[in-house]
């Protein structure tokens, strides 16, 4: 064992100078009690920082050319709204990658916002309601089914995401109750598969819901 | 589990129903246990031990979820698994990528450590689960000192008892709340990078620490936190001497009230001395000490201050408010508490081990987790163990800590997990 002269303390371990004078040590190393870690590694990864960098530097140049061409339209804020979308779908996925229910009713989220939101500021022609929000929700509907039996999820994990996701399947009521539809089939197949999805939800995990329900809102 | 429906689920107690909130990467509200044995250990082994411990101790399978209101625990069927030591000590469990059980047992050359989230239970709960884990181990690795089948807790203790809420139990409602306690110096200088943490345990002889606190007629733990008041006043600038030095001291409850929980059940109190307006011998801080311990250590104060914080849970609109806003409010508050500290010393107490246990065990030590000074202390047979986990990178409050105590005529043993700090600047 190791010994300090100034601290008159034994010290073990293989430390050279005292832990608390930093005095030389006289007397045997031994073995160390607590493992030499190597350091830690940066939580962000070599390949996301160079696609941000990518970003910002085609941003840039798309925003520096468009500045020098006034005559060829302002088509660098769609590049750069373009950018953004992207970059929001895919932080969502990459924060909630430790839990895919999660990310399946967040993607659905990001993308229904960011979609409508592109058809409102490029003239509102009404594309995203008429087709692409009443075929996406389905299809992350099965997208959360398949998480669900692929994972062989329990229900404490998966129900509250499923039904919000279900539950989303009823929001394109909204514009065909209010007539502002120009292509009504999507949207009401969109609807009946929400009702046919529910029911089943209710029929076969109506307790487990309630159950879940308890747990989630206890005061 | 047989029925894929049923799924149990507890609510957090009263002391736990901070920490979620205010748990951080500088302050992971994380503590370890670790058992030194005499011999290096085996992986197998301690796996096994681990699955027995695990049937004792059916709470401790169980991982953290966000409600609309309250975090909760509930069942989980994930593993627990003994790993190699390769995080650093007290690591985050909460929150991470991946969900987990809230603690995890690990390894290395001779120590057994167990890390616990404090959401999960306190230090009393947790070296239950260490003992039983270490008994476990001893009984697998060698058969021929005949430790009989069984678990090291008191025996007759259900399930129920041991995950009871005691909290809730001893909960009345108080006649006044508490106001915030005055704030005291806190100790500032430069942080480690990456949120490390330095560890220096001091181990010292039981018997010589006892007979040096009772030759001044205190106890051990006012010995201790008397000269931890005076390590840390003298590395105070002049400027700041006029601010009160407060020490936390965390009181296991079950002395005072009947419980077997393995889960919180603590309270804590402050030990404060105003070095500007007293003098700063070591006698004279030992009285003030031992008057602080002597007043403040009952079971009525006890009993009101745990009412105080449980009146806190028990109101209305702090119920009905979603959790993302009581996430803030908690932050806040425990960010103006902590000002009423500058440090926090824990004496665990002494370690029981079944008879014959002994000689195959060196030492039982403890380590926590915070944004500052810790010291935390636990016994078995002759070694004392005095660890201090301090996110700072100047250790002069440790280093006159410990020269005081060797001038008491006290024998110390130090272990640390830092590099040379030469050899540490060769490497940053």
């Amino acid at each position: 064992m190791l010994f300090c002269e100034q601290c008159q303390a034994h010290v073990e371990g293989s430390l050279q100078r005292c832990p608390l004078c930093q005095s030389p040590l006289t007397g045997q190393p031994e073995e160390n009690a607590y493992p030499v870690l190597p350091p830690a590694k940066s939580s962000l990864r070599l390949s996301l920082r160079l696609a941000a960098l990518a970003t910002v530097a085609v941003a840039a140049v798309c925003s520096a050319v468009n500045y020098s061409l006034p005559q060829t339209g302002w088509w660098s804020v769609f590049v750069i709204a373009a950018l953004a979308s992207t970059w929001l779908v895919l932080g969502v996925t990459v924060r909630k990658r430790g839990s895919p229910m999660k990310a399946v009713v967040w993607q659905l989220g990001v993308i229904s916002a960011v979609t409508f939101l592109w058809d409102l500021c490029t003239g509102f022609a009404g594309w995203s309601l008429d087709f692409v929000l009443p075929i996406f929700i389905p299809c992350a509907q099965l997208a959360a089914f398949i998480v669900v039996k692929a994972l062989s999820l329990r229900p404490a994990e998966y129900l509250f995401c499923l039904t919000v996701c279900i539950l989303v399947g009823f929001v394109p009521l909204i514009p065909l109750l209010c007539g502002a539809l120009g292509v009504v089939y999507p949207t009401v197949i969109c609807v009946s598969i929400s009702l046919i999805a529910l029911a089943g939800l209710l029929l076969f995990k109506g307790s487990a819901l309630k159950d879940d329900a308890v747990r989630r809102l206890h005061l | 589990m047989s029925d894929r429906n049923y799924l149990p689920w507890w609510r957090l107690d009263n002391a736990a129903k901070i920490f979620p909130s205010t748990s951080s990467a500088h302050d992971s509200k994380v503590f370890r246990f670790f058992c030194e044995l005499e011999e290096a250990v085996v992986p197998a082994a301690l796996q096994s031990a681990l699955d027995r411990t695990m049937e004792r101790f059916p709470i401790y399978r169980c991982v953290l979820r966000r409600g609309w209101f309250w975090y909760y625990l509930e069942d989980s069927p994930l593993p627990a698994a003994a790993r190699p030591e390769e995080l650093p000590p007290c690591f985050p469990i909460y929150p991470s990528l991946r969900r987990s059980l809230l603690f995890r047992v690990l390894y290395y050359r001779r120590r057994i450590s167990l890390e616990i989230y404090h959401v999960l239970s306190d230090g009393a709960g947790a070296l239950d689960f260490l003992r039983d884990l270490v008994y476990e181990y001893l009984r697998i690795r060698h058969p021929e000192a005949g430790f009989p089948a069984g678990s090291v807790l008191a025996p007759g203790v259900s399930e129920r008892q041991k995950e009871a809420d005691s909290f809730q139990k001893y909960y009345e409602k108080p006649a006044r709340r508490f106001g915030l306690s005055p704030s005291a110096y806190q100790i500032c200088g430069e942080r480690l990078p990456k949120n490390q943490l330095a560890i220096l345990e001091g181990r010292i002889p039981t018997r010589e620490l006892l007979a040096c606190a009772r030759s001044r007629g205190v106890t051990l733990t006012e010995l201790l936190t008397a000269v931890l008041l005076r390590a840390i006043y003298d590395g105070m600038r002049v400027r700041d001497r006029k601010k009160t030095v407060a020490v936390t001291i965390p009181v296991n409850l079950r002395n005072y009230f009947p419980s077997f929980s393995s889960r919180n059940f603590f309270a804590i109190f402050h030990v404060s001395y105003d070095f500007s307006k007293n003098p700063d011998c070591l006698e004279a801080v030992l009285a003030s000490v031992k008057k602080d311990f002597q007043e403040k250590l009952t079971a009525e104060q006890l009993k009101a201050q745990m009412n105080g914080l449980c009146a806190l849970e028990h109101n209305f609109p702090a119920r009905i408010a979603p959790l993302p806003l009581k996430d803030i409010v908690l932050r806040c508050a425990n960010r103006m508490a902590a000002h009423a500290a500058t440090a926090s010393f824990s004496n665990v107490g002494r370690v029981s081990m079944p008879e014959g246990a002994e000689k195959y065990i060196r030492q039982f030590g403890v380590l926590t987790c915070a944004g500052c000074l810790q010291a935390c202390a636990v016994s078995f047979e002759n070694s004392f163990v005095i660890t201090f986990a301090s996110p700072f990178r100047s250790r002069e409050t440790e280093r006159v800590f410990f020269q005081e105590l060797s001038r008491l005529g006290l024998d110390i043993t130090l272990t640390t997990n830092m590099k040379d700090e030469v050899e540490q600047n060769a490497v940053l």
